[in-house]
């Protein structure tokens, strides 16, 4: 479907937008737990964690919610997406990952029962009640009619911008300069997404499983200190 | 050089102790059976000639049948080396193991040094019942040096269930030394535990440790280290909150 005449570019751009009530801004993606142990201070270390967490978590994001708007584009039985769903959680070994990526699923699933009310999303629902977030992501795009890049590119966006806001709410960041870090990943960022649109039609099982080992030490520290003593953000 | 060796376990009912079926080696992988006390195969895997070595393809194929308990370990560190003509290398694992089988795969550390290519996959596949446990430690580079490229890979599935799929790419310095992906540590170590006992960890964690349980059962510790002996010394410590 061409997406400049149907105009579903636009369900990218909501998706992706940190208003977007999927309960996203409650996650740091790890930022908060390296903050705490001193490994980011400024925005010069910022630099760094986002372009490490964007080629790792932000490409697998990429990946599979390229794969779910192919997948609602073509069509596919209900049990597809319980396929989808397992592997990407056979590639997310963090506990905490998982847990977190599921709580930004359900907040993203309940905003569009109401928004984007489909047959397609209560199948997906009814295989996977907690869906992992780029499944539902790139499944809502892909059923509004946008493209697997556009589902891509939102997903990947949202592992940086998410980590990005809340480094100016934990270290009091200029605004400007995290910006400007951000808006420095933006042909990484297309990179990532081209990547995980070149696969999206993809066998599920044959989708790359990028890891990002520090951040599944990050993420299951965070969850481990959150139970201990008061954390800002719930990963 | 290519090379395929193979190594076939078998529970024996007669002795009740896990017999080598088959054994093939082939340079430079050469697989030493072990003397053990117990009904457990013990194999070492060694590494005969300088290898892996840019333009090497190995592989190790290895069946574990219904009930056998099969231990494959290593005797030395692995250097990746790169070859004359700067080719890639590629060692490949990849074991079937049947119901109640238990394959444990350790392997000591790969050092990927200065301008090596090298490919590392493992894949595993297990019938209902069966266990695993492998591991894999990774050091970016010998004392003072940069790392080479290393991509590795591994494949756990039991039955039609994916049970774990993560791939690595070393040796980009701007990635490896970014918080998010290897903090700028120098040994990756990483340990799976399905099956069994594994199949029911609960999380437990330290500063650069940890055990987290995977969502079909087993659990993975992961450890990032400044030196190999630190690594393994930290991932024995997440194994043994395992149980």
């Amino acid at each position: 479907m061409d997406s400049s005449v149907t105009g579903a570019g636009a369900v990218s751009l909501i998706l992706a937008d940190s208003r977007f009530p999927g309960g996203g801004h409650v996650h740091s993606g790890g930022l908060e737990e390296a903050v705490e142990r001193g490994l980011i201070r400024d925005s010069a270390d910022l630099r760094p964690f986002l372009a490490g967490r964007l080629r790792a978590a932000g490409e697998l994001a990429a990946v599979f919610a390229a794969a779910a708007a192919h997948a609602a584009a073509r069509g596919v039985t209900p049990r597809h997406w319980a396929v989808l769903d397992g592997e990407l959680d056979a590639r997310t070994p963090s506990a905490a990952q998982r847990e977190a990526s599921r709580a930004q699923g359900r907040g993203t699933a309940r905003a569009a029962k109401a928004a984007w009310p489909s047959p397609v999303l209560r199948e997906l629902l009814a295989e996977t009640p907690r869906p992992h977030h780029p499944v539902i992501l790139g499944a809502i795009t892909g059923l509004s009619g946008g493209r697997p890049v556009d589902a891509a590119s939102a997903a990947a966006y949202l592992a940086v911008s998410g980590p990005a806001s809340a480094a100016v709410r934990l270290l009091g960041l200029d605004p400007l300069a995290v910006n400007g870090i951000v808006a420095n990943l933006s042909h990484a960022l297309d990179a990532v997404a081209a990547r995980g649109a070149a696969v999206a039609g993809h066998d599920p099982r044959d989708l790359p499983a990028p890891g990002a080992p520090a951040l599944d030490l990050l993420a299951e520290a965070h969850v481990r200190h959150h139970k201990e003593e008061v954390r800002l953000f719930a990963s | 050089m290519k090379a395929t060796a193979e190594l076939e376990a078998e529970f024996d009912p007669a002795t009740g102790r896990t017999v080598l079926r088959r054994l093939r080696s082939m340079a430079p992988l050469t697989l030493l059976p072990q003397r053990t006390a117990g009904d457990v195969a013990l194999v070492h895997l060694v590494n005969s000639a300088t290898a892996p070595l840019g333009g090497d393809e190995l592989a190790l194929h290895v069946r574990v049948g219904p009930g056998a308990h099969l231990r494959l370990s290593g005797v030395a560190a692995t250097l990746a080396l790169p070859g004359q003509r700067g080719g890639v290398s590629a060692m490949a694992v990849h074991a079937e193991v049947a119901a109640d089988g238990r394959f444990e795969h350790l392997p000591e550390p790969t050092v990927v040094t200065a301008r090596a290519r090298h490919h590392a996959l493992l894949t595993a596949e297990l019938d209902t019942g069966a266990s695993l446990r492998t591991r894999e430690v990774l050091v970016l580079g010998r004392d003072g040096e940069r790392p080479g490229d290393l991509t590795t890979a591994m494949h756990v599935t039991r039955g039609e269930t994916a049970v774990l799929r993560q791939e690595l790419t070393i040796g980009d310095a701007l990635l490896d030394a970014s918080p998010a992906y290897l903090a700028g540590r120098r040994v990756l170590g990483t340990e799976v535990l399905v099956g069994g006992d594994a199949d029911t960890v609960a999380p437990a964690s330290g500063q650069w440790w940890s055990l987290t349980p995977l969502p079909t059962g087993g659990g993975l510790a992961t450890v990032l280290a400044e030196d190999a002996v630190t690594a393994e010394r930290e991932l024995a410590e997440a194994v043994r909150h395992a149980g």
